[in-house]
């Protein structure tokens, strides 16, 4: 008799065979997303080469796919974790720490003497990219490193940069920032291996110390000798810290260890588990039926399963169309060439957005650049286009976005106002009643609640890709459709898959998956835009009572010109709130630029005069960018190498502290920092902005400091 | 009243052998949960013991470093942080410090003294609070003993605070032993001595809070209440948010020490009381009924004053990620304040990281809001309160403290 152990996994399919005792046959390969077909092809040639035989052989299966592929040919399902568990107790009993990162999940097994026996705890994570296999794939791929030049890239000796370790896409465009610095690929590379073994050790450990020994299984563990360095790497040390006793004279490197069958032992497990079962349990079938489903099966399910189109039956699309269409803005004429003008810019992390506004508050005119990384030539470029469309009397001038503070003096902006400020004064001008607006961007996801006028609440999501336009931008681009045409394309569906909100790696397998089912590119992009509201509430957003936050729903940033977004949010809304009023921004990746020139117009009718330098003087900025050792960041181990671009500006006062000096008369930009704080330059600044603040504190009292500094000293009647 | 904070002789028993022997050891106290409002207590109690507070050892405010260097591998799963953190705590105090300690002093706090104690239902801590140092302590129990392994006695007793009379039997019990030649006289005299302290402690932080109250009645300036629980004054709990709005230029009062003084009281609650609203200044049943966690209960007292005073045109509140007390008044505290016209801002979902750009964000934005609506906030608010404010009426005239809120 032959025992089948199959580990349809998500992004491969190993097995084993074993005969006596004995593995006579294993086998593992990529299934590109043909689950059920790369398993019949497996079953086939068990059957030709080992006479693999229904009535007889027994087959055990285990991973993602086993549920549907399984049952097909006779297969008794076996939980992944009891799998692997299994195997490891039968060929190591020392092993205490067990990590198996796959394609599209992680596992950690913890294995403890306890008395007699053993007890096990056991996590496991596949919500989300961080962590497993395709995170390191994904970028991989992107960088255009083969398959076999990635398995042999190193960890050791690299000098690791700040990567993204949460999120696959983000990872991505890490990467991409980083090679466009100049980063070599090593370095990229051992750096998504650094933020694979941080993710597994941060979130699947939950207070257990990895102990010795450690065994590392899985394609990615036995793949890639970069991620078997990082985690000895990250062991040993950790053991140190620890004081872990370790057996005399043992290289702690030796004590983890990976098998070279180390993608088999979920396979492995299954003959184990097998071999505890009762006589007929798993008893293999044959292939028909798995057969039937590949050729038919899986279309009726397609037909049976499929959610309701974008644009149901008895919807008037045109009428959507007619309403939300209608609220795009226009601009107004100048009324003469000297009536004073507010310029609002956003200088945002991928683009620079400006506004002209006159003094009635009408939009004259609205540019755009993509930022290139230099603040002061994104600021060059801006104006540059404003000075073409705008012609009356600079009155007044604000700044938002991530550049307000590191450009204001620079280009003498009137008042900098914060993103949410911005935003909110555009949207309650336009919208004077509104409780909640949904800016969905690029790159990030914002929902700010509105109360009494002011933002009281505000989520941001830029640390996961979920909900972002970037993604839908991406897809629509695969399937070579322009952004323009989404909608139209979307709207034609009639029916569309059901994809799963959550991680947008994940979504793009699922997707490929959908596409094999049958669905075409206008039903799969009905289906995109169908879940990108719950992506951005629910998901990213962790908004989950829509009702609480308001009934004013206004909708902005660039992802909400695509109809078929708003189409999906205007029924995700409705279904929460049904009472909802949504309303579109009529300049809605604009708002704000406009938010800020908003703002200006405030500050002006306040009676205060702008200190805008003038177009001339933005123009001739003269400036020198410097990068070296004293550049860069030391703040956290991921040694940004930033850009300090240096400013020529009468009145600046310099940075004689500074390790790259700055005589008087000139001011520091820095840019090429991934986190805020690398805007600090180092550890001499840090001190002097934090004297000021202290200073600033100490001038008003805080009832809770007196607590911090007096209440833990010594009994309060005793002094 | 007065008398509670006369200076009590020692007792007799300073000259008994084990005192000077109970004087030679140190005790760790985790700086966590609510011993951020019992602090004194302790310290008064240890005193009393013949425990000076030199030798009475608080770990250091939350951080991640802490959690890294002490506490990790020890944790627990439980998505509180202000529980979990805790872990990093107890590691300081076994591993961190440069004088052992002898004794780990992590009390399972039952119920609070709370300023509200019988107005409300009851003054219980959050079961998963209370219950913490049982959870922490099995990541030092589950690998080895690692408490017995350090020489150090781990002390956790469950302790009622709300009921004066059961706490020294509590702590008799939990120290017998543990302090040498320790008598039950002793420890409730002890016990006394601690009340007394954070009496005195609390009402010295009332006071200042009423000095910061004048100076903005006075010059017509806003401040801002925090509506948080104790431990959110720990920097690495709250991330110091309050501060940065401070930085901004606005007094920072914390509703665990807003004035209790009944002049005042009454000017905010009397009308209240009078048209039958509520049954005493400190009641809430009118927002809350189902008063009985004492953290609870005194944040939604403290919207209700920070909805009274004029010069309070903002409340900030903080909550924890996931924080199951805290969620059912997300809502009533916010609508008690707005419905006054006050501005009211939430940080919630704070964990151990603090999310330095979206605070700032939010921290600007906030200062946006109060620089431009404070003045229109204080001139409504003060026209929908009686006249004869004793804030304004009563000048700056109390004794001991130390704080000025006449900086600027």
């Amino acid at each position: 008799m032959r025992i089948v152990g199959m580990d349809v996994g998500s992004t491969t399919i190993k097995a084993v065979v074993v005969e006596d005792g004995r593995v006579s046959w294993r086998d593992y390969q990529r299934h590109n997303t043909r689950q059920a077909e790369k398993a019949i092809e497996f079953l086939t040639r068990m059957e030709q080469e080992l006479s693999l035989a229904a009535g007889r052989d027994l087959v055990f299966f285990t991973g993602s796919g086993a549920g549907l592929i399984g049952p097909l040919v006779g297969g008794k399902l076996v939980q992944e974790v009891v799998a692997v568990a299994a195997a490891v107790e039968k060929l190591h009993p020392h092993v205490r720490f067990v990590s198996e990162i796959g394609g599209e999940d992680m596992k950690t097994l913890f294995f403890n003497e306890s008395g007699a026996g053993k007890t096990k705890q056991v996590y496991m994570q596949s919500a989300c990219s961080g962590g497993t296999g395709t995170f390191i794939e994904k970028t991989a791929r992107k960088l255009q490193i083969p398959a076999e030049q990635l398995a042999a890239m190193p960890y050791d000796g690299m000098s690791l940069h700040k990567v993204s370790s949460k999120c696959g896409i983000f990872a991505e465009a890490d990467a991409n920032t980083l090679l466009k610095g100049g980063v070599p690929v090593e370095e990229i590379i051992a750096s998504l291996f650094e933020a694979v073994v941080y993710q597994n050790l941060a979130t699947l450990t939950k207070g257990n110390t990895p102990l010795p020994q450690v065994l590392l299984l899985g394609g990615p563990n036995l793949f890639f000798k970069g991620l078997q360095q990082a985690w000895r790497q990250h062991l040993t040390s950790l053991w140190e810290d620890r004081k872990c006793i370790l057996p005399a004279d043992a290289d702690p490197a030796d004590m983890i260890q990976v098998p070279d069958d180390a993608l088999y032992y979920a396979a492995l497990g299954c003959i184990e588990v097998a071999g505890g079962e009762a006589d007929g349990v798993g008893l293999y079938q044959g292939t028909e039926r798995l057969r039937w489903w590949i050729d038919e099966g899986q279309h009726q399910e397609k037909a049976k399963s499929g959610a309701k189109a974008l644009v149901r039956e008895n919807d008037d699309l045109s009428g959507f169309k007619a309403a939300f269409a209608a609220s795009r803005g226009e601009l107004a004429a100048l009324a003469s060439c000297d009536s004073p003008v507010f310029i609002g810019c956003d200088f945002g992390s991928t683009t620079a957005k400006a506004v002209v506004l006159g003094a009635d508050r009408e939009i004259l005119a609205s540019v755009y650049v993509p930022s290139k990384g230099n603040p002061i030539e994104d600021a060059k470029a801006l104006f540059r286009d404003i000075r073409a469309k705008a012609r009356g009397p600079v009155a007044g001038l604000a700044l938002t976005g991530y550049g307000k503070d590191l450009l204001r003096d620079i280009l003498g902006a009137d008042i900098g106002v914060v993103e949410t400020v911005a935003h909110a004064t555009s949207a309650l001008h336009v919208f004077p009643d509104a409780d909640v607006i949904c800016d969905v961007g690029g790159t990030d996801v914002k929902i700010m609640i509105l109360r009494q006028g002011t933002v009281s609440d505000f989520r941001l999501n830029s640390q996961c890709s979920s909900g972002n336009g970037a993604f839908l931008q991406g897809v629509a681009e695969r399937y070579g459709i322009a952004l323009e045409d989404y909608a139209d394309k979307a709207f034609q569906a009639k029916a569309m898959p059901g994809l799963a909100m959550g991680c947008g790696v994940f979504l793009q397998s699922d997707i490929v998956n959908q596409q094999r089912k049958g669905w075409s590119a206008e039903e799969i992009m009905a289906s995109l835009a169908a879940v990108l509201p719950l992506n951005v509430w629910i998901y990213a957003g962790q908004l989950q009572n829509l009702r609480a936050a308001g009934r004013r729903f206004v909708l902005q940033g660039g992802t909400h010109r695509n109809m078929a977004v708003v189409k999906a949010q205007v029924d995700f809304i409705t279904a929460k709130v049904p009472d909802a009023e949504i309303l579109i921004h009529p300049y809605s990746g604009e708002a704000g630029a406009i938010g800020a020139a908003l703002c200006a117009i405030e500050a002006h009718d306040a009676g205060r005069p702008s200190s805008f330098r003038g177009f001339d003087a933005i123009e001739v900025l003269d400036y020198r960018s410097t990068t070296s050792e004293h550049t860069i960041c030391r703040w956290c181990p991921v040694n940004c190498k930033r850009a300090f671009i240096d400013v020529k500006l009468d009145g600046a006062s310099g940075r004689p502290w500074s390790k790259v000096p700055l005589e008087e008369g000139w001011e520091r930009v820095i840019s090429g920092n991934s986190c805020p704080k690398g805007l600090m330059e180092d550890a001499n600044e840090m001190r002097a902005v934090k004297t000021r603040m202290e200073e600033q504190r100490r001038e008003l009292p805080n009832i809770g400091e007196m607590v911090r500094s007096e209440a833990f000293r010594r009994a309060w009647a005793e002094t | 009243m007065a008398r509670w904070f006369d200076r009590r002789p020692s007792g007799g028993h300073g000259q008994r052998p084990e005192r000077a022997e109970r004087a030679k050891l140190r005790i760790g106290i985790p700086k966590v949960l609510n011993v951020w409002t019992t602090h004194q207590l302790w310290l008064g109690f240890f005193a009393s013991l013949g425990i000076p507070g030199n030798r009475v050892v608080f770990s250091s405010d939350t951080s991640e470093e802490q959690g890294r260097e002490f506490g990790s591998g020890r944790g627990t799963v439980d998505c509180c942080y202000p529980v979990k953190c805790i872990s990093g705590h107890y590691g300081e105090l076994v591993f961190g410090q440069k004088r052992k300690i002898d004794i780990l002093f992590s009390p399972m706090i039952y119920s609070m003294p709370s300023f509200l104690h019988g107005h409300v239902a009851d003054s219980l801590a959050c079961p998963r609070v209370m219950a913490a140092p049982e959870n922490i302590k099995s990541g030092f129990l589950k690998e080895k003993d690692v408490f017995a392994e350090q020489g150090i006695r781990y002390v956790a007793p469950l302790v009622s605070l709300v009921d004066p009379l059961q706490v020294p039997k509590q702590l008799f019990i939990a120290f017998e032993g543990v302090l040498p030649g320790l008598r039950f006289e002793e420890v409730r005299e002890a016990v006394d001595q601690g009340y007394r302290t954070l009496a005195a402690f609390d009402r010295e932080l009332r006071s200042r809070s009423r000095r910061i109250l004048e100076w903005c009645a006075r010059e017509q300036r806003p401040c801002v209440m925090v509506l948080a629980r104790p431990y959110h004054m720990d920097a690495g709990i709250g991330h110091e948010i309050e501060a940065d709005l401070q930085a901004h230029g606005y007094p920072i009062l914390w509703m665990q020490y807003f004035p209790t003084d009944p002049d005042l009281l009454d000017w905010m609650f009397g009308p209240d009381i009078r048209e039958g609203y509520a049954k005493s200044v400190f009641d809430i049943s009118d927002v809350w009924p189902s008063s009985y966690s004492a953290n609870t209960n005194e944040i939604l007292w403290g919207a209700k004053a920070a909805a009274r005073v004029p010069w309070v045109t903002c409340a900030i509140r903080l909550t924890s990620y996931e924080c199951g007390m805290d969620q059912p008044t997300f809502t009533p505290v916010q609508q008690i304040v707005e419905r006054s016209g006050t501005l009211f801002f939430s940080f919630q979902e704070l964990d151990s990281t603090k999310p330095a750009g979206s605070v700032k964000i939010r921290v600007e934005t906030i200062a946006h809001y109060l620089q431009r609506s404070s003045r229109a906030v204080m001139e409504r608010k003060a026209a929908a309160m009686p006249a004869g404010c004793p804030l304004l009426e009563k000048p700056a005239c109390r004794a001991g403290g130390t704080a000025t809120a006449d900086g600027d």
